[in-house]
C-alpha cells in the first residue's frame, strides 16, 4: 500500500506516509507528531484524525494513555470574533 | 447575553433530551443546546424493526422525547455551538457558545459520539462520506445520496445503516472490506470482522449470519467459513456483503468515479492480480464511533481509555457524574452504546442532577436507583451489542472510580 | 450536473412531508431548496457534490460527516466565511459561496529559492 497517496488528516492534508516517517524519525508522541506534521491542527479541531494519530502514535506492544493524547483547545469549534465578542 | 439556568445540558440527543426531561419534571430551570436544526441527534437518523417486528422511527422517537422535555418546561435552542465551558469563581459554569455565553451551577454533557474513519486513497473525493453522513441525509433530509453505493467497512454500525439505505431505495453495490494499513487494525482482517458481524446475527437478514452465528463462535470455524466465503459475497438485503474483498484505492477525477477493490486471502491479504473497479458514485466509510467528549477534556475532567466503550471516556460515576463539581455525562459520550440506553442514562443524569440541586420535587435516593437499575436492564435488552463486554468495563469503571 | 434527487416515497418513514420552497443561489446559479433543510441537503439534491476546494492543493471537497464535526463542508454565506453546510437551514435569497484556493506566496517564494531557474 502506497502510504503517500493516504491522506490521515484531510484539513492539512497530511498522509500516512509523512506521519509514519515523522514518528519513525522523531520516535515522537502524537502531541509532537502533530506539531512536527499539522496533522490535527486542521479546522476540525482533530475531530476526524485524532483517534487516527493517537493509534499511530502508540508504541508497538505500548497501550493508550488514561489521558487523552492530544490536549483539546477551546474554542472546540470556529467562532468569528463578531460572535465571541457578544458574549 | 447574561441567562441563568440551573441546569444546561450540551447536546438534544436521547440523553439530553431525557435528562432535560427528568431535571426540568423536578422543578429545575433547565436549557438545552444543540448545534443540528432540530433536536433529537443521531437518533433522528434510526430506523429498524424491533424482535416484535414494530419499527424503532427515530424521528418519532425524538418528537416524543422533545414533546416530554418541552412540556415539563425545558428550553430547547437549536442552531448553537458550543465551544468551551469553563468554572467560575462563584460555584457556577460559564457556556461559551457561538451565539453568547450562558450560566449555571449545574451542566449536562450529552455530546454523543463522532465516527472513527479507515483513510484510503481517494478519500477526500466529493461523494465520498461516512456512514452515518448518508444516513442523516437519506432519513432525516430524504435527500438522495447517490444512485450506485460502495460501503468500505462492516462494522456493526455499518449493517444497520446498509439495512435503513436499502429500505430507502437506495442501490449499493457491495460492502467491502477497507484496506489493510497501519491503520486498518482488524477492520481489513476478515476472520475479525466475521466474529464481530455475529453480534449483529439477530438483527441479519442473511441466513448465514443468523443460523450459523452459534456454529463460527469458533475460531477454527471462522477460518473454514472464511475459506469456503465466495468472492463476490452473500447477499445481504439484496446487497454483497464481501468479506473477501477489499477496497485499494476510491477513484474518480472531481467526484467520485468508482472504487477500485481487489480479492483478499482469508486473512485479508489483498490477491495480486485480482484488482478491479467497481463502478459507483458515492462510497460510504464505515468505522466505528468514538465519545466525542472534548468539552469534558476542556473543563478539565479526567480520562480513562476504555477500548470496550469505544475509547477515552471522561471519568463518572453510575449516578453520571464526574469528579468536577456540577460536571455530569450521560449517553455516548460515556461510552459507545444504543439510544435506548443513552435515553436510560439520561434520565439517571436527569434525576441525580435534581438532587444534588436539592430541587424543588427532587426525587428519592431509591428513584435514581431505580433508574440506574433500568440502564443495565435496558443494556442487557439492546438489540445491538457495540462491544461484547460493555457490562464488565462500566462495573469496573464504576467501581474503581470513587465520584 | 447530474441531479440524484430526494426519496420521495419512504416504506416506512412515509411520503416527503410538505414543505415551502424557496430559492437561494450558489456561486452565482440559482437552486431551489424545501424550507428548513439543510444547505448541503438543498444543494446535493440539485446535484452539487463539490462545496470547496482544498484552500491549498485544490482538491475538491464535499460533505463527509454531515453533523458538523469534519468542517469540509464550509461555505461562505453573505460574505461570512467558515458557515457549515450541513447544519446551516437555507433560507430565501441566500448567497452562498463555495470555497477556493488561496495563494501560497510563501511556499513558492521558497520553491524558486530551490531552483533559481531564471
Amino acid at each position: 500500500m502506497n502510504e503517500a497517496s493516504i491522506i490521515v488528516c484531510r484539513c492539512e492534508e497530511v498522509t500516512l506516509e509523512q506521519i509514519r516517517e515523522t514518528i519513525r524519525q522523531h520516535g515522537c508522541s502524537a502531541r509532537e507528531t502533530k506539531l512536527r506534521t499539522r496533522a490535527g491542527m486542521g479546522i476540525c479541531g482533530g475531530r476526524i484524525c485524532r483517534p487516527l494519530l493517537d493509534r499511530l502514535a502508540i508504541k508497538p506492544g505500548g497501550d493508550f494513555p488514561s489521558e487523552l493524547p492530544l490536549k483539546v483547545q477551546p474554542p472546540v469549534r470556529p467562532v468569528s470574533f463578531t460572535d465571541w465578542g457578544q458574549s | 447575553m447574561n441567562t441563568f439556568y440551573d441546569l444546561i445540558v450540551v447536546g438534544a440527543g436521547p440523553a439530553g433530551l431525557a435528562a432535560a426531561c427528568s431535571a426540568a419534571q423536578a422543578g429545575l430551570k433547565v436549557l438545552l443546546l444543540d448545534e443540528f436544526m432540530k433536536p433529537g441527534g443521531r437518533l433522528l437518523g434510526q430506523l429498524h424493526q424491533e424482535p416484535g417486528g414494530a419499527w424503532w422511527n427515530g424521528i418519532r422517537e425524538a418528537e416524543l422525547l422533545v414533546l416530554g422535555a418541552r412540556n415539563a418546561g425545558a428550553h430547547i435552542q437549536t442552531g448553537v455551538s458550543v465551544t468551551g465551558l469553563n468554572r467560575t469563581s462563584d460555584n457556577s459554569w460559564t457556556i461559551w457558545t457561538n451565539q453568547g455565553c450562558y450560566h449555571a451551577p449545574f451542566v449536562l454533557l450529552a455530546t454523543g459520539a463522532a465516527e472513527s474513519a479507515n483513510p484510503l486513497p481517494g478519500w477526500t473525493l466529493p461523494g465520498v462520506m461516512s456512514i452515518g453522513a448518508a444516513q442523516v441525509m437519506t432519513n432525516v433530509q430524504r435527500v438522495r445520496v447517490g444512485n450506485r453505493g460502495v460501503v468500505i467497512g462492516m462494522s456493526v454500525l455499518a449493517m444497520a445503516i446498509v439495512s435503513e439505505l436499502r429500505l430507502a431505495g437506495i442501490n449499493l453495490a457491495a460492502i467491502v472490506l477497507p484496506p489493510g494499513n497501519a491503520l486498518s487494525g482488524n477492520a481489513s482482517d476478515p476472520e475479525a470482522v466475521l466474529g464481530s458481524l455475529l453480534r449483529f446475527a439477530d438483527l441479519a437478514p442473511s441466513a448465514m449470519l443468523k443460523y450459523g452465528a452459534k456454529l463460527l463462535q469458533s475460531s477454527m470455524l471462522r477460518k473454514l467459513a472464511l475459506t469456503f466465503f465466495p468472492k463476490q459475497g452473500i447477499r445481504m438485503l439484496d446487497v454483497p456483503l464481501q468479506l473477501r474483498r477489499c477496497a485499494i484505492e476510491i477513484v474518480g477525477r472531481d467526484a467520485v468515479e468508482g472504487v477500485l477493490i481487489a480479492d483478499v486471502t482469508a486473512r485479508g491479504e489483498p490477491i495480486a492480480g485480482s484488482e478491479r473497479i467497481v463502478e459507483a458514485d458515492f462510497v460510504c466509510i464505515a468505522g466505528g464511533l468514538y465519545p466525542l467528549a472534548e468539552l469534558a477534556a476542556v473543563a478539565g475532567c479526567p480520562f480513562r481509555y476504555v477500548p470496550e466503550l469505544g475509547g477515552h471516556v471522561p471519568v463518572h460515576g453510575e449516578n453520571m457524574q464526574t469528579p468536577l463539581p456540577g460536571l455530569y455525562v450521560a449517553g455516548n459520550i460515556t461510552g459507545v452504546e444504543s439510544a435506548k440506553v443513552a435515553i436510560a442514562q439520561g434520565t439517571v443524569a436527569g434525576l441525580s442532577i435534581a438532587i444534588n440541586a436539592a430541587a424543588k420535587k427532587a426525587p428519592g435516593e431509591a428513584e435514581v436507583k431505580d433508574a440506574m437499575a433500568q440502564v443495565k436492564r435496558t443494556r442487557s435488552e439492546a438489540l445491538i451489542q457495540f462491544h461484547p463486554d460493555i457490562a464488565r468495563s462500566r462495573a469496573k469503571l464504576y467501581q474503581t472510580e470513587i465520584v | 450536473m447530474m441531479s440524484y434527487g430526494r426519496i420521495e416515497h419512504h416504506p416506512v418513514l412515509g411520503p416527503l412531508p410538505p414543505a415551502e420552497t424557496c430559492s437561494f443561489s450558489y456561486d452565482g446559479r440559482l437552486y431551489k431548496a424545501r424550507e428548513g433543510e439543510s444547505i448541503a441537503a438543498a444543494l446535493l439534491a440539485g446535484g452539487v457534490r463539490t462545496l470547496r476546494l482544498h484552500e491549498e492543493n485544490g482538491s475538491p471537497r464535499g460533505i463527509y460527516c454531515n453533523i458538523g464535526h469534519c468542517m469540509e463542508c464550509r461555505v461562505t454565506i453573505g460574505g461570512i466565511t467558515g458557515v457549515r453546510a450541513c447544519l446551516t437551514p437555507v433560507k430565501e435569497g441566500m448567497d452562498v459561496r463555495s470555497g477556493t484556493v488561496l495563494p501560497t506566496p510563501f511556499r513558492q517564494m521558497a520553491e524558486d529559492e530551490r531552483s533559481p531557474s531564471l
